[in-house]
């Protein structure tokens, strides 16, 4: 356990691939929260050959049992970057912990991609923006597991 | 050190909390922000009626689409309801009862008829064939046309999300409805339903539809928004005002000239 990282963190330093992560799960956070909103305060809007958002944002899969799926989002968002801030002043269990989050983040991920690219047929700007977010943080967390190993 | 790190066990929990109240406050301003104003059947408050849309510039010209269209009401109608839509699309499906209710309280005014033409959009997979579906229907009879128009937009829940069986929903409505299933079977792979369903879309992208449900209403489109109960009858009254109301000014000129 010697992540250059962390032990700069455990001597009350900070660790910047954590502050990284909190700063992109950040991003995540503010992305979903917003999508929530959206998603909540949207008005019907009529199917679009210009599909895009509206469409990924009506669909059957932008909820789950009645709670739209970026409320989900944002929760996982808010962990993230809490975890991630622990991370950065030293908590080590915390940033395991952050590991194992965003890699279940970075599958489902991959599934709600799938879905759009295939079932939904439409992709939502800001839903990719979730994704680019999501797989940040999982490719930050391997790369601090990587210098870790080195 | 042992300074710091006192320092630091307080600053994360600090940050965290901090990120919070800026995500709950700000989260609930954008939402008190965007917050729409309540759709449904109330008046509507913006003055973006039929009357101040532009007509459709070739609605005259535009190549008219399947003939005779799939029409309710009298073919001399002076107000002329015309809905492009995909049956596969869920807005589509929610206007369906509000136009259905519409035709229904205009159906013993022969000022007014309804026109259905198919504008399937490529982003839906079975939409097409839910169009040739109900024009398969539709060759055995005008009423039938119509059940299968209901039957699609009321089952659309089942089968837009069927995998490759949906056709055979397909059929089970066409049995629900009485038609003949093998003629049906055979129209749904034949031309004549097919060509139907192209010409309305060679109409459709002639008046330059881009989304559905668009509803057209004497060659104004109709705000989505306006698409509700009262948004259309709103909107259809004020055309059959507008139809007679050359006799009427007429009239109150003739009379004492104050109206």
């Amino acid at each position: 356990m010697s992540d250059e990282e962390v032990q700069a963190a455990g001597t009350g330093g900070i660790a910047w691939i954590p502050v990284l992560a909190a700063i992109v799960a950040a991003v995540g956070l503010a992305d979903s929260v917003y999508l929530t909103i959206h998603h909540l305060t949207a008005v019907p809007v009529p199917c679009s050959i210009i599909s895009g958002c509206e469409t990924v944002l009506t669909s059957q899969y932008a909820e789950i049992g009645g709670i739209p799926l970026a409320a989900f989002g944002a929760l996982a968002y808010f962990l993230a970057f809490s975890l991630a801030i622990l991370a950065a002043f030293g908590n080590r269990t915390m940033w395991t912990v952050f590991g194992v989050q965003v890699t279940l983040m970075a599958v489902f991920t991959a599934w709600l991609i799938y879905l759009q690219a295939f079932v939904i047929g439409a992709f939502c700007q800001f839903c990719l923006l979730s994704a680019l977010t999501t797989f940040t943080l999982f490719i930050l967390f391997v790369i601090s597991k990587l210098r870790r190993s080195n | 050190m042992k300074e710091s790190k006192k320092g630091s066990s307080g600053i994360p929990v600090a940050i965290i909390i901090l990120v919070l109240a800026v995500v709950v406050i700000g989260g609930y301003l954008f939402y008190q922000r965007s917050k729409p104003a309540p759709r449904a059947n109330t008046a509507s408050p913006t003055n973006t009626t039929v009357a101040n849309q532009r007509p459709q510039p070739n609605y005259a010209t535009a190549p008219p689409g399947a003939q005779p269209p799939n029409t309710l009401g009298s073919p001399t109608a002076t107000v002329t309801i015309e809905e492009f839509a995909d049956f596969q699309c869920g807005s589509c499906a929610a206007a369906h009862p509000v136009l259905k209710e519409i035709n229904s309280a205009y159906a013993g005014n022969k000022n007014v008829r309804f026109v259905f033409r198919n504008f399937p959009l490529q982003m839906h997979d079975k939409a097409y064939d839910a169009a040739v579906a109900a024009e398969s229907a539709g060759l055995q009879g005008t009423s039938k046309f119509w059940q299968m128009q209901d039957q699609l937009f009321t089952n659309q829940h089942v089968w837009s999300v069927a995998n490759s069986n949906y056709r055979d929903l397909f059929i089970e409505y066409a049995q629900k409805i009485g038609l003949d299933v093998e003629k049906f079977k055979a129209d749904m792979s034949g031309m004549q339903a097919k060509s139907r369903v192209d010409q309305d879309v060679t109409r459709g992208r002639a008046l330059a539809i881009s989304s559905t449900p668009t509803v057209i209403v004497n060659g104004r489109v109709v705000p989505y928004a306006e698409v509700t109960s009262a948004g259309m009858r709103r909107v259809i009254d004020a055309e059959l005002q507008a139809a007679t109301q050359p006799a009427q000014t007429a009239r109150s000129a003739n009379n004492s000239g104050s109206n």
